[in-house]
């Protein structure tokens, strides 16, 4: 048997190189082979993990969706707001020249963020309304899942202020040139709004990592009084989701089933056997 | 599916040897002595060619020894015709795994 720290910090470390969705299956088969191996061997073992991590990567020719999961979707939405804050910032120049109103400066950007929180407060609550009821629950969800979810979309909204508060200053820069501009922008947030809701709703309410594999149930030209529309289930086997595509009066909004921990041994495998 | 006279030699052992009982990564491993930086990108490669099919041990297997459970491997009918057509190409294939295994007993 070996555990030694060393060996596990080699295979912690190379099992970074696997795709996040084969890391865990990766990491426990690296686990289970090193438990064999006698312990003058095992760095020396452990030390081929990286080369293997790195094959598992290149033969994945599905890579992660930089949304799956909730730390990458943050992160993109980082990157994705500091782009809108430096193009903004760029901005600010030929705003002053165009309207003597705006006199901003760089250090007014997270201000004027804040007060992009202002059109969210009315854009956000009205678009959810209009699409809709979210899935129900068949049991309460721990507070501790609520809070992570709540958080979770707060986090997302913050960082969608700074490429609202852009697309404010094309407004109002092409504004005068294309006439279009003042309803496209504010288009634009509403879809931005309906894609936080949708992705937040898209999202498994224990792991929040995105809902894969949807698969469409039933025919809609075949069945009369018969349940159809799509099931998409969390990779990490926390549950179904169940998304009708009519509603009906036994079955009007998407419903989350929760799988208890006797279906772990199939969605462990389903994680590692994700990407042929 | 890869035919035979493609197997590469470190292929070919790696299917000799799991062909010869030694059908878990690290016991492949220790009778072909190539390092584990080989052999288990190699098992992955050989599984998708499907040469070989891996398949996890029973649990129940495992924990009743108090060990954890590994993944073992098997030829399959294109990696038995892979390595027979291979073993036209490296000869001394079979002999040396043979050798290996007079060594462990």
């Amino acid at each position: 048997m070996n555990s030694g720290w060393l060996e596990s910090t080699i295979l912690r470390t190379a099992s970074f190189l696997a795709p996040g969705a084969r890391r865990a299956a990766w990491l426990e088969e690296w686990r289970a082979e090193l438990w064999y191996v006698p312990r003058d061997r095992a760095a020396r073992f452990c030390l081929g993990a990286f080369r293997d991590a790195l094959w598992v990567r290149q033969s994945d020719s599905c890579p992660e969706s930089p949304l799956e999961s909730p730390a990458s979707c943050l992160a993109f939405l980082a990157v994705i707001a500091v782009v809108s804050l430096v193009l903004a910032a760029s901005l600010l120049t030929p705003l002053r020249l165009r309207t003597a109103l705006w006199r901003l400066s760089p250090r007014d950007l997270p201000a004027g963020c804040m007060a992009m929180l202002v059109y969210t407060g009315v854009f956000l609550p009205v678009t959810r309304m209009v699409m809709g009821q979210a899935a129900t629950h068949g049991c309460p969800a721990p507070w501790r899942s609520k809070l992570r979810r709540m958080l979770f979309m707060a986090a997302k909204v913050a960082l969608i202020q700074p490429v609202m508060l852009c697309g404010l200053f094309l407004m109002i820069l092409v504004g005068p040139v294309l006439p279009f501009a003042p309803c496209a922008i504010p288009a634009a947030w509403i879809l931005a709004f309906r894609w936080l809701i949708a992705d937040q709703r898209q999202r498994c309410p224990v792991c929040l990592r995105r809902l894969t594999d949807p698969i469409r149930l039933g025919a809609p030209s075949r069945t009369f009084l018969d349940w159809y529309g799509a099931d998409s289930m969390c990779l990490r086997g926390h549950g179904l989701l169940h998304a009708p595509e009519i509603s009906t009066s036994y079955s009007g909004s998407r419903q989350w089933v929760r799988l208890d921990a006797s279906w772990s041994v199939l969605f462990s495998e389903t994680a590692g056997a994700r990407h042929p | 599916m890869a035919d035979g006279p493609s197997l590469s030699h470190a292929s070919a052992m790696i299917l000799q040897a799991i062909q010869n009982g030694h059908i878990y990564g690290y016991t492949v491993m220790e009778v072909t002595g190539l390092p584990s930086g080989t052999i288990y990108p190699a098992l992955r490669r050989l599984e998708r060619e499907q040469l070989i099919r891996s398949q996890g041990e029973r649990e129940s297997v495992a924990h009743a020894e108090q060990r954890p459970p590994r993944k073992y491997y098997k030829l399959t009918r294109s990696g038995e015709a892979a390595l027979e057509a291979s073993r036209r190409r490296y000869p001394l294939i079979a002999q040396l795994a043979s050798k290996q295994e007079v060594r462990d007993t």
